[in-house]
């Protein structure tokens, strides 16, 4: 694990069939190794999936691009 | 009352920083999880429900489990390996002060004549960890580590050296002025400390496959008077490490879920999460690995009201739960569970049956 950093992330999910953790999980994923997550918002939305706020923070090798969050 | 049925493993779940009303502060939820513990006779929970800083309870039955290890635990990839006693290794920031580092040596060594503890190596790292704070969008605690390859060299060597748990100090960021740490004190706020003390301890556990938890140095803070007293605990002492230490004396091995069940030593058989029969976690706080995890293997879901800052109820994420006013209630639920009462059947109205069509 050479050049190791820690990275904070902000991410809206549109919840799809499933599951949810595994959701989740593959979108923090997209941004490196999961180490903390957590749903901390969800909006509800006629006619559509409820969207969900996910703060996160992931191990990435620090080539990365700066933090969404 | 007592029970004579089998224990019914039970996790309980209270997310750090995130200023629970029972569980935001200094190891506030330790009552509510000594009675948990009663009522399901094996309680498996994590540190921000145990740690009062300077207080602690140590109880056979309640399982201390740092948090990505008990997500990991939810998912099944890991078993827990109950343990006489584990070799805590204690991992301290380079950027501590000499004298706030001696402070903690000697919490160390008080710990070892005084409670018995097996304590040791003790670790520096080679250069400060640089840890900050944050808060995210919703309010939550996060926080930062400048410095993580430091903290797992440091974490490499202890165990190296044997230590079978790691016990991490980390040098905080005084803000003693700062409002949000005056509300906290004040029983009004977040714990800004928590998402960085988690980060730490989740990124040490994950890497080593040990147990591990965390406490910050910090200054000691001036009086106050006001002082709520779900708070008091963080003000006794020099350090916030001896319910640390206590808890982690006894923590399970963590165990890839493929290894082969076991006697282990402390003679009791491995557990898996198969074996658990609820997770009990605040209504609002639903959103996590752990409790998703549970609810999709269909282990039931206590939601006891404990106001936080979250709204990410079963409702917002189509969940079934079994509601809770509180922890009093959620206790006579799991009771009922571990005696084979439906939980339904102590509702009213109770209504009839209706035939499948």
């Amino acid at each position: 694990m050479s050049g190791v950093q820690l990275r904070p992330l902000l991410l809206q999910l549109e919840r799809q069939s499933g599951s949810l953790r595994e959701q989740v999980e593959a979108a923090v994923g997209a941004h490196g190794t999961p180490l903390r997550w957590a749903i901390t918002a969800v909006q509800q939305r006629p006619e559509m999936p409820p969207l969900l706020q996910i703060e996160a923070v992931v191990l990435s090798d620090g080539t990365s691009e700066a933090s969404d969050a | 009352m007592i029970s004579t049925a089998p224990p019914l493993p039970t996790l309980l779940v209270i997310p750090t920083g995130i200023g629970c009303a029972v569980g935001g502060y200094a190891g506030d939820a330790l009552p509510a999880a000594r009675l948990l513990a009663a009522a399901s006779g094996c309680l498996i929970t994590h540190p921000n429900v145990m740690n009062g800083a300077a207080l602690y309870w140590s109880d056979p039955r309640i399982h201390y489990v740092e948090g990505s290890s008990l997500d990991r635990f939810a998912a099944g990839e890991l078993l827990l390996q109950p343990v006489r006693q584990q070799r805590v290794g204690l991992l301290l920031d380079a950027g501590i002060e000499p004298e706030l580092r001696q402070r903690h040596l000697q919490v160390a060594d008080g710990c070892r004549a005084t409670l018995g503890l097996d304590i040791g190596p003790v670790v520096i790292t080679d250069r400060p960890l640089e840890v900050s704070l944050s808060l995210g969008a919703s309010g939550v605690s996060w926080g930062q580590l400048g410095q993580p390859e430091a903290l797992l060299r440091a974490g490499r060597q202890l165990k190296a050296a044997g230590a079978t748990a790691i016990a991490v100090v980390a040098r905080f960021p005084d803000d003693s002025d700062s409002e949000a740490l005056a509300a906290y004190r004040q029983g009004s706020g977040v714990d800004a400390l928590a998402g960085a003390e988690a980060v730490i301890s989740h990124l040490l556990s994950r890497e080593l496959g040990l147990p591990c938890a965390h406490a910050p140095a910090l200054s000691p803070l001036p009086l106050d008077p006001d002082l709520d007293p779900r708070a008091a605990g963080e003000e006794l002492g020099f350090t916030f490490l001896p319910c640390v230490l206590v808890g982690l004396s006894r923590a399970p091995d963590l165990l890839p879920a493929a290894t082969p069940p076991c006697g282990g030593g402390a003679g009791s058989p491995s557990l898996g999460i198969e074996a658990v029969g609820a997770v009990i976690a605040p209504a609002g706080a639903l959103g996590g690995a752990a409790v998703l995890a549970c609810a999709e293997r269909g282990i039931p879901v206590i939601a006891v009201h404990n106001p936080c800052l979250l709204e990410v109820t079963a409702e917002a994420l189509g969940l079934e739960v079994i509601a809770a006013s509180s922890t009093s209630e959620a206790a006579g639920l799991v009771l009922a569970l571990r005696e084979g009462i439906a939980p339904a059947a102590l509702r009213r109205p109770l209504p009839p049956l209706r035939r499948q069509d």
